[in-house]
């Protein structure tokens, strides 16, 4: 007689999470929004294959680990891979240079302090970062915003994914062009509510006044349009 | 009261962009609790959203890489929360443990986990015995590489999570853990092979700096394993005289779905 023998209190048995692990290692087809492919919910089907995405996703969130552990090396590579999403981010949401650079800053220093409370269940590392430099810089257009009143055409054309910007942008990849291609197969109303929304810094109420829409219609288009999205980016499939 | 007759659902994609003023996010965020269908919803439109923000992505200023550096190097570490919401403790445990599911690690993720993790290692040697820590380092490189090389996150009973990287093909397994219970010095967190039958001791887990465990490196492993860690008297035992705090089965990931 020898071991424990007692109740297995918590048992991790690999198989069983396979779901996430297969989310995780979902690749996409290079050109975006093709219609074949899905399942009957309309969900994408995952294709077999490698996937580079899935395991740079993986990489990161052990790098956010060590960063908790204080590992500053850690947080130079967790630095080299996102300053650069967080910088862009912040600067489409206010314009300013300088005052994007000084919230930069203060996300990536959350970023660093706050490493231990990264929680996977909530998404990945990536996402938890992003969430900290888009709810950063809205807190920051939304104290200014009360004193400058931007019109409705000019706050929709800032919004937009321009293609001069998509061309300008570091490193231009193919999920960049997805996501033009994808914000493009939108209904009009979607697309601006959702980039008025995200890259404008608006609230729902505040896109509906712009755009003189009832507030139950945007509320609704802005959902169904991120839905198209998920879909047309294969997130979740 | 009228928001109350609204389908609350709909709220989820001006939620996940940020476009709720506070009282309603608030609001939001307390349905999100009861509701584990939203907290999925809601983790995919947030997915989408980053996809979002990584379309805007720009080269940085160069002089923002060293000022948060150098912030980052002067600034103490916030600890971790254990739990924010114990309004509905059973349903966020069952929530969070479906999420913290085991991640396969592609291959070419294992190069850079190597470097991290043998980066974590020399950072808790700093006390001496390099000799058998550059050992381990090695031993460590060794399980990263392997072509068989899983990672799994598990939480465990007693709070916190227990990371297991392990290969069956160089019957090695790296562990380490974060955010358990602190022990009175009486006490220790000990390692096992489990088997049925049969508990092989694994090691000590060393104190812990922030929270955390620093990587512990276990040999002959066999297949059908599984790690296993209890509380025993200072110094370990040969036999696990308590039950388990957490299981992680050390098995080839599952075939199919």
């Amino acid at each position: 007689m020898s071991g424990y023998d007692g109740p297995a209190l918590v048992s991790a048995t690999p198989g069983t999470m396979r779901k996430d692990a297969v989310r995780r290692d979902t690749n996409l087809p290079p050109m975006g929004c093709r219609m074949d492919g899905m399942d009957t919910r309309g969900k994408r089907v995952p294709e077999p294959g490698a996937d580079p995405g899935g395991s740079a996703d993986t990489k990161l969130d052990w790098l956010l680990v060590q960063v908790a552990r204080g590992d500053q090396n850690a947080f130079e590579q967790v630095y080299d891979r996102l300053a650069g999403p967080v910088y862009g981010l912040i600067r489409k949401v206010l314009r300013d240079r300088a005052q994007s650079e000084e919230v930069a800053q203060e996300v990536l220093l959350e970023v660093w302090r706050n490493a231990s409370r990264f929680d996977s269940a909530k998404g990945g590392a990536i996402t938890w970062v992003m969430m900290i430099a888009h709810r950063r810089a809205i807190d920051r257009v939304r104290s200014v915003s009360a004193e400058v009143q931007r019109d409705q055409k000019s706050a929709v054309a800032e919004a937009a994914l321009s293609p001069d910007e998509v061309a300008e942008a570091v490193e231009a990849n193919l999920d960049r062009e997805r996501v033009r291609r994808c914000l493009n197969s939108l209904t009009d109303l979607q697309r601006e509510s959702i980039t008025l929304a995200y890259y404008g810094g608006y609230t729902y109420r505040q896109v509906a006044g712009l755009l003189n829409v009832a507030l139950g219609t945007i509320k609704t288009r802005i959902r169904d349009g991120l839905i198209r999205m998920r879909d047309c980016l294969g997130v979740g499939a | 009261m009228k928001l109350l007759r609204q389908d609350p659902h709909t709220l989820g994609g001006a939620y996940a962009l940020d476009a709720l003023d506070n009282a309603e996010r608030e609001r939001f965020e307390r349905h999100l609790q009861r509701c584990e269908r939203c907290m999925r919803d809601v983790r995919d439109l947030h997915e989408t959203a980053t996809r979002l923000a990584l379309a805007v992505a720009q080269v940085p200023p160069l002089q923002l890489r060293e000022r948060v550096l150098d912030a980052a190097a002067r600034t103490s570490q916030n600890p971790p929360v254990i739990d924010q919401h114990p309004a509905a403790p059973a349903r966020h445990a069952r929530a969070r443990r479906h999420a913290w599911a085991p991640r396969l690690v592609g291959l070419a993720a294992v190069a850079v986990l190597a470097a991290v993790v043998v980066l974590g290692f020399r950072q808790a040697a700093t006390q001496g015995r390099l000799d058998r820590v550059q050992a381990q380092e090695q031993a460590i490189e060794t399980v990263l590489n392997a072509p068989d090389a899983r990672i799994v996150v598990h939480r465990t009973s007693g709070g916190g999570t227990a990371t297991a990287v392990f290969s069956q093909v160089r019957h090695k397994m790296i562990f380490t853990t974060a955010g358990l219970p602190p022990l009175p010095a009486s006490k220790v967190y000990e390692l096992w092979l489990l088997a049925p039958g049969s508990a092989r001791p694994a090691g000590l887990l060393p104190a812990p700096t922030g929270g955390r465990t620093a990587p512990l490196l276990a040999s002959g492993l066999a297949s059908g394993d599984t790690a296993g860690v209890t509380v025993e008297p200072t110094g370990g035992t040969s036999k696990p005289t308590n039950p388990p705090i957490v299981e992680i089965k050390l098995g080839p990931k599952a075939a199919g779905g």
